[in-house]
């Protein structure tokens, strides 16, 4: 297999900056110990021992982006309105130090954003993003006690949604090529052979959801005092969707410049907001925190694979680690199953 | 004197719950749980991990009659939200813990990963086996704590400190660095910090004082007062009316700091805030129920800043 030593990482990512921007995670200075994904530029540290607290998913969907520009005009000779969309065009963008859960929800995403043209609605930004970006993913071998990919069959072995998988091994990282665009990346002058054998990989916590997907929509979605006294702590931020690498709710809106001339655009959303169903007249389908976690949960284990396929969740853990009560969606999960 | 067990099933017999904390199986840390019964009540704690602001609460559950387990700090927040009359003292039980600092779990989650074995027992920490300093993992406001015991209770439960935990009273502890910047720098230390903001609101929502909740403006859309793009200027500004807000009114409790997901220090703008009032109004949010807020009390006529 290729390797490439954990002092040539920078190397590594100086040529990878030669095909576009470089993502990696780091930890941002006075952050109090945060690591996120970040631009990379020569000389930064990139972290890839602690798992970074937000996802890459503003890669692909970035937290507000101008969808198109708008302008109206009345003249003496008639009226107009011109519309301009936002350029979509772009190059390469690459994401160094995913981990399999990060890799794995470009492609739980792509089940609803990604669909071919007929065959669905289009999302040309996240479509082009998406077509753009070169992943590659850090095997783990280890979870933290958060964790929980190994709950889907192929765990922390799977591949989707990476080009070129690295694995601990030695003194580096041994690569693997599970793209046509990865098998590219191996090609670069950089990499050394070696003999080295590819690490055990780490089995994380398991939670089964199979049977939630009927339980959903069924028993569970009537029985609000569950979901009641399982949220009873929660305080209804925003922390678990936009930490999630599978959520994409979005709002649109206007931000005009002047009252003819303006932008269309959009930022992410969250079901945990009140906001996020209050309707015009004033009446909200989702008027507690109960009913907006349950359909948190419902939409994630129940309607988005009964409608895409996948699970809209990957396992990565990231709501459980920082949510500001301590809410584990896991306790949530078991404690639906037993219901 | 009753230990926590035994205190929150006495406090039961006059109230349909409290609130308080439990042990998190997976983590060993402190989670909040609320007890409704003598059952439930058994798996009530009190320790080192419990950083959680129960106040927060309170204004959800103004039909109830609640037990709520309070620090001094939290008991602040209890007091201006009853000055506040976002609840009322007669439907309180305050249950008063003494505390002797609390410990940042998030910040050693952060470096050692999260789950990792913490053993808290008087002078020592364990984390993960091995034994630290435990100054540098307390939380930031422990170090400028301004009431390890509360001033306001029904019972106490175990002991109470009897005296502030850490050494001295001391600022945020950017303060220093923060003042010595010139005005164009803290403007960019606040971008940059800024940046990494996501409106997850996680602060608002963790906050006592921050009850307007659902019709908070910084996201009605009739006006709409804030812009919708997540960037350093929005968040910037959204922050800035959030902690004008909070003028007078934050009792310095340090949950919003604690709940942002992206380390952005949160009480450095509101602990300015809080001292500046401090010296103009001789107020602090939530030292005594008897005191009235400046913003509804100040007299301009007799009252005039900087008089004396």
């Amino acid at each position: 297999m290729k390797f490439i030593a954990s002092d040539r990482i920078d190397g590594l990512l100086e040529r990878l900056g030669e095909r576009g921007p470089v993502w990696a995670p780091r930890e941002p200075e006075g952050a109090a110990g945060t690591v996120l994904f970040a631009p990379w530029r020569p000389g930064d540290a990139v972290e890839l021992d602690r798992f970074t607290t937000l996802s890459a998913k503003k890669l692909v969907l970035p937290a507000s982006e101008k969808l198109l520009s708008f302008s109206y005009s009345l003249t003496p000779e008639g009226e107009a309105l011109d519309i301009t969309g936002a350029d979509q065009g772009r190059g390469d963008t690459v994401l160094f130090g995913a981990r399999v859960c990060d890799a794995r929800a470009f492609t739980v995403l792509d089940a609803l954003l990604a669909l071919p043209p007929g065959e669905s609605y289009q999302d040309p930004g996240y479509r082009s993003r998406r077509r753009n970006l070169l992943v590659i993913t850090l095997a783990c071998t280890a979870g933290d006690a958060a964790c929980f990919c190994s709950s889907w069959k192929e765990g922390t072995a799977s591949t989707q949604g990476s080009d070129l998988m690295l694995y601990p091994a030695g003194e580096g990282y041994l690569a693997r090529s599970v793209s046509p665009r990865g098998e590219e990346l191996l090609a670069l002058d950089i990499w050394e052979d070696s003999d080295l054998e590819p690490p055990e990989l780490a089995v994380t916590d398991r939670v089964p959801f199979e049977a939630l997907e009927a339980k959903l929509v069924g028993s569970l979605f009537s029985d609000l005092d569950f979901w009641r006294e399982l949220t009873a702590k929660c305080v209804s931020c925003g922390y678990c969707t936009y930490t999630c690498p599978t959520c994409y709710c979005f709002d649109m809106y206007d931000e005009m410049s002047s009252s003819r001339d303006g932008e269309r655009c959009r930022s992410w959303d969250a079901c945990m907001f009140y906001l996020y169903t209050l309707e015009t007249s004033g009446h909200n389908p989702r008027p507690t925190i109960a009913h907006r976690y349950r359909n948190r949960i419902g939409h994630k284990f129940s309607y988005y694979p009964a409608n895409q396929g996948p699970v809209l969740c990957t396992g990565c853990g990231r709501c459980i680690r920082g949510c500001p009560v301590g809410l584990d969606i896991r306790d949530v999960l078991r404690a639906a199953g037993e219901r | 004197m009753n230990g926590i067990v035994d205190t929150i099933k006495n406090v039961l017999k006059e109230t349909d719950l409290v609130l308080g904390w439990t042990t998190d199986p997976v983590t060993g840390v402190a989670t909040p749980a609320r007890f409704h019964d003598e059952k439930e009540a058994e798996q009530a704690v009190f320790d080192s991990t419990c950083a959680h602001n129960l106040a927060v609460h309170l204004p959800r559950l103004k039909d109830s009659r609640v037990g709520i387990v309070a620090k001094g700090c939290d008991a602040r927040s209890v007091i201006e939200l009853i000055i506040e009359h976002e609840v009322q003292r007669e439907q309180l039980a305050v249950i008063g813990v003494g505390c002797g600092s609390l410990l940042d779990v998030k910040k050693i989650w952060r470096r050692y990963g999260y789950g990792v074995a913490i053993k808290d027992r008087d002078d020592s920490l364990l984390i993960g086996g091995e034994q630290v300093n435990r100054d540098e993992f307390i939380q930031r406001k422990c170090h400028g704590c301004l009431e390890a015991d509360p001033d306001i209770y029904d019972v106490i439960a175990g002991e109470v400190t009897g005296e502030i935990p850490t050494d001295t009273v001391r600022p945020h502890p950017l303060h220093d660095m923060f003042v010595s910047l010139t005005p164009a720098e803290r403007r960019s230390f606040w971008r940059e910090q800024f940046s990494r903001c996501i409106r997850c609101y996680a602060c608002r929502e963790v906050c006592p004082m921050c009850f307007c909740r659902d019709v908070c403006i910084m996201q009605t859309q009739i006006p709409r007062w804030a812009g919708g793009a997540v960037d350093a200027k929005q968040s910037e500004m959204i922050q800035l009316i959030r902690v004008n807000h909070l003028a007078g009114r934050c009792t310095g409790c340090g949950e919003c700091e604690r709940a942002c997901p992206v380390g952005i220090p949160l009480m450095l703008l509101l602990d300015e805030q809080n001292h500046a009032i401090e010296e103009m109004f001789a107020y602090g949010a939530g030292a005594s129920l008897k005191a009235r807020p400046p913003l509804l009390v100040f007299d301009v006529n007799k009252d005039i800043w900087g008089k004396g």
